[in-house]
């Protein structure tokens, strides 16, 4: 199957609606589109891409299987991230993530090799602080700072109250910063 | 000065602000290093985080394809939110409490009207002499009238509930 190109105007709405009636093809084309944020959630979240696109896919499933119970009148993407952070807890639940080579071993074709290596010990390290969090925390600071949600959305997105969202961020930053401490000075 | 906007800050960086609160902290930064230096953490953590990229993943094609693998393959259920009962669930229950009474008093006309306790001997005669009166069951007897009284009262109540709890449900699904 082939994604339609983005001059298509076929809104999410349309395609849900297709989709709802048993449509796959329909439903594949909501997955071409939201599948690099989707993945992009779920990769922060697990620190490890194999189990990232693993709960993913798990996560469309889940939706093309409760596609009927979504009400039209919530925003589609916020429903869209609270199953795939759930996807990822559950996966995270299940296997413990292995380091991630890929993304280590990934070399930034602009930089030279010490660079690139400094480059992969950074985000390693940004990934063990992000890991550190609680579940509650790193979903919040995730939404925010990754897929970069608005706080109401966050708050939809994981049915809390736009406080509980704006507590959890700070401490999320809070203890980021403590653990992230050298990083920030190098900075 | 002004005072601090400590409290302020995250949600200026997260441009989570009315225009009138950002002013007024735009305007409090200029004359306040402490403030400046507790948002340039703040920055400096989100230029942090950016480092920890997503690496390249599968092109969206072939992860629409694997996901297609992973549908089921029954069509999807029909929409039904949580706590509600199918339709014909609703109409079903009552009809068939209603059926049940119906065909058990149409038995007991039936019984009543076809046999007497004169042509019955023995056990069955016994066992009809303690509810059917000689008369049939239009002549009323003590222990039939007691016994459709509770079928009665029986049946009414089952149904009162069942519509209860359905208006309930569809209360909570309006």
């Amino acid at each position: 199957m082939t994604c339609l190109p983005e001059t298509i105007e076929v809104n999410d709405r349309d395609l849900i609606a297709c989709a709802q009636q048993g449509d796959r093809q329909a439903f594949s084309e909501l997955v071409c589109r939201h599948q690099e944020k989707i993945v992009s959630l779920t990769y922060h979240m697990c620190g490890d891409l194999r189990l990232a696109e693993d709960a993913a896919q798990e996560a469309f499933v889940r939706v093309w299987q409760n596609l009927n119970s979504y009400k039209p009148q919530y925003a589609f993407r916020s429903w869209l991230y609270r199953i795939a952070a759930n996807a990822a807890l559950d996966s995270l639940r299940r296997e413990r993530p292995t380091a991630d080579l890929d993304s280590l071993s990934r070399a930034d074709p602009g930089s030279g090799p010490e660079q690139s290596v400094e480059k992969n010990q950074r985000a390693a390290h940004v990934r063990r602080a992000i890991a550190h969090l609680s579940p509650a925390l790193r979903v919040v600071l995730i939404l925010r700072e990754y897929q970069e949600l608005t706080y109401q959305e966050i708050a939809d997105a994981l049915d809390i109250p736009v406080g509980t969202v704006m507590s959890r961020l700070n401490s999320a930053r809070v203890q980021l910063r403590h653990e992230l401490l050298v990083l920030l000075e190098e900075i | 000065m002004s005072p601090h906007v400590s409290e302020l800050l995250a949600a200026y960086h997260d441009g989570e602000l009315s225009l009138k609160r950002q002013q007024q902290v735009e305007s409090h930064l200029q004359d306040c290093p402490a403030c400046r230096a507790e948002l340039e953490e703040l920055e400096g953590l989100t230029s942090a985080l950016k480092a920890y990229i997503v690496p390249d993943s599968t092109p969206p094609e072939r992860f629409a394809a694997q996901v297609q693998l992973r549908l089921p393959h029954a069509t999807l259920a029909p929409a039904r939110s949580k706590g509600e009962l199918p339709a014909h669930w609703a109409l079903g229950v009552p009809l068939a409490l209603i059926i049940a009474w119906t065909a058990l008093q149409a038995a007991l006309w039936v019984i009543s009207a076809t046999l007497s306790v004169d042509n019955l001997t023995g056990q069955r005669a016994a066992f009809f002499n303690s509810w059917i009166p000689a008369g049939g069951l239009l002549s009323i007897n003590g222990n039939l009238l007691v016994i459709n009284i509770i079928l009665f009262a029986g049946t009414t109540i089952l149904w009162s509930a069942w519509m209860a709890l359905w208006l309930v449900w569809k209360e909570k699904e309006e």
